[in-house]
């Protein structure tokens, strides 16, 4: 296996692709949203429950790659207990990071998110990653 | 199915065959490139890559147009690639064959054209479930137009076509019959002689989606006797952005333009507009001159080859592949049709199909990793995706061979 790809498959995103975090319907949730990759096909839906700006719960359904699987996993993980603007600066700076070449992700202050650089290298696999931020800056969107 | 795990021979016309292509002798990612992903573009032979820049290194100018001697040798080095096709699907005639820039435009063009003028609401359109979404769409939207009824046949848990129901849903208000002859999938092959048949007893014009057989078997449409089939360029060995429509002469004539503009009139005035004979009536504007170019180019060297020999060792080839690939640990295959061409649709137990794409990328592998244009088909097998390998007539077991290895890696890395 070649450098790029032990990159981009590390241990810490295998985790999360295969043992993924608040994989479940939020029946109760405040907001989800439906976001579908039309080049693949990947299908995420994100739900959150919301209490005075704050995420106390997320989740998500997914039909995705292990890429996508994991960084949703590990978004449910960061916004949890987070209040709506600091996830979505959050999100931001992180689809921004991986979408710009002169960016890195290395000061997003979650070591677990920073096993998504290796997208980098796959620029054909970098909206694997970010779709699920997507969704959430979606779901948000929806919130009253 | 023969369960065949021997590698078929290679003919000595075939192996000779992949030094033509010189995309093939070059690198990714530090491998030998061994490209299966033929069902989304096949790759170029250097005699059609030649004809293309022959033409505009010494014969580039405008057709049908010109007095001079370029227009002129243009001209008919266009014109000879429509004589080509039509010998090549046994037309009855070079005016049968429409160039456009593809299957996709040429389905639309006969949606436009052909039916549009002939549906009103409730009259029915009949395809298959395993159809590409270019014989999809373009139906959705003139049922939209129109309200006609779009109707969709089933298939098998195997991939083949409920043919039986797909003939009891003919009905006396089935304006069209249209069919995918090899499913770009799942490599189906249907039974489109049955179909056209038992359309032509209930007077049902019929088209035929050839864009994934016409590469891989014979067609001869005066025995097959439909209406229309379209095809691809780029699917063939041909250029990208050219394809075309077989139309029966005497349907052409009864339709209307597809588009308006130069080359496809007979005479302008603001009183009115007279057209052209088909098909040039539809063939608006300075066309894909190079591509057609390339398309006679690309007829030559399928036939210096011959179709019946490359068929019968892509037949053994998938069938090979089809079997390797039953017995790979983790592997399983999505649709088992009675009869294949082309193409393979696989997933893993623990590997996403985008995972498996870019994994076998870094081993010099292109397959394609998606929907593959055909959402209903995925949802009729309860996926989102599959990866999908598909070969060609440079193809062969040692390609296969390494896919295989290549997946053991994948099972290794996500269990």
């Amino acid at each position: 296996m070649n450098s790029e790809l032990k990159a981009l498959y590390r241990d810490t995103l295998l985790k999360h692709s295969r043992e993924p975090k608040n994989k479940r319907v939020l029946k109760d949730a405040d907001a989800y949203f439906e976001l579908k990759n039309p080049l693949c096909g990947d299908l995420i839906t994100l739900y959150l429950k919301v209490s005075r700006r704050m995420v106390s719960e997320a989740t998500f359904e997914a039909q995705c790659c292990s890429i996508c699987m994991a960084s949703a996993s590990m978004l449910t993980e960061q916004i949890t207990q987070s209040d709506i603007e600091g996830g979505i600066e959050f999100a931001d700076s992180l689809i921004e990071s991986l979408l710009q070449p002169g960016f890195s992700i290395a000061t997003l202050e979650n070591e677990d998110i920073q096993s998504l650089a290796g997208v980098k290298s796959f620029p054909s696999r970098i909206r694997c990653a970010t779709l699920p931020w997507e969704a959430f800056k979606g779901a948000v969107s929806r919130l009253i | 199915m023969i369960d065949r795990l021997t590698p078929p021979p290679v003919p000595e016309a075939l192996k000779k065959a992949r030094d033509d292509f010189p995309i093939l002798k070059r690198e990714v990612n530090g491998k030998p490139l061994i490209y299966l992903d033929n069902a989304a573009s096949t790759q170029k032979p250097q005699s059609v890559i030649d004809a293309i820049t022959q033409y505009y290194a010494d014969e580039n100018s405008n057709i049908h147009r010109g007095v001079h001697l370029l227009s002129t040798e243009a001209t008919a080095a266009y014109e000879n690639a429509r004589t080509k096709l039509a010998a090549y699907l046994n037309a009855n005639d070079e005016s049968e064959i429409v160039f456009t820039r593809g299957a996709t435009e040429s389905i639309n063009l006969v949606a436009h054209s052909f039916l549009a003028p002939l549906v009103s609401a409730g009259d029915e359109i009949l395809i298959s479930h395993m159809e590409h979404h270019a014989n999809i769409v373009p139906w959705q939207l003139l049922c939209e137009r129109t309200g006609a009824v779009l109707k969709v046949a089933p298939i098998f848990d195997n991939g083949d076509l409920d043919t039986d129901s797909y003939i009891s849903l003919m009905g006396p208000r089935t304006k069209l019959a249209a069919i995918v002859h090899v499913s770009n999938s799942i490599g189906t092959v249907n039974p489109i002689e049955r179909i056209v048949e038992a359309a032509k007893d209930r007077s049902i014009p019929t088209l035929i989606d050839s864009a994934q057989s016409i590469q891989h078997m014979k067609l001869d449409v005066q025995v097959l006797d439909c209406d229309f089939l379209v095809f691809s360029g780029h699917k063939m060995f041909m250029p990208t952005g050219i394809g075309g429509l077989y139309g029966k002469r005497a349907k052409l004539d009864s339709m209307r333009p597809y588009q308006g503009g130069g080359d496809m009139i007979a005479h302008v005035s603001f009183d009115g507009t007279t057209f052209k004979a088909p098909p040039y009536r539809f063939e608006a504007g300075t066309p894909h001159i190079a591509g057609g170019i390339g398309i006679a180019a690309g007829i030559d060297y399928i036939e210096s080859i011959g179709r019946d020999l490359i068929h019968n060792y892509e037949t053994q080839l998938i069938d090979y592949a089809a079997n390797r690939l039953k017995s790979t640990a983790g592997v399983r295959l999505i649709g088992e049709p009675s009869h294949r061409a082309g193409a393979i649709s696989f997933v893993m137990n623990s590997a996403h199909a985008h995972d498996i794409g870019t994994i076998l990328d870094t081993e010099g592998i292109a397959v394609r990793s998606g929907h593959h244009c055909c959402e209903p088909l995925m949802k009729r097998f309860g996926i989102s995706a599959t990866a999908r390998a598909s070969i060609a007539l440079y193809n062969n077991h040692e390609d296969i061979d390494a896919l295989i290895e290549s997946l053991g890696k994948v099972h290794q890395l996500f269990g």
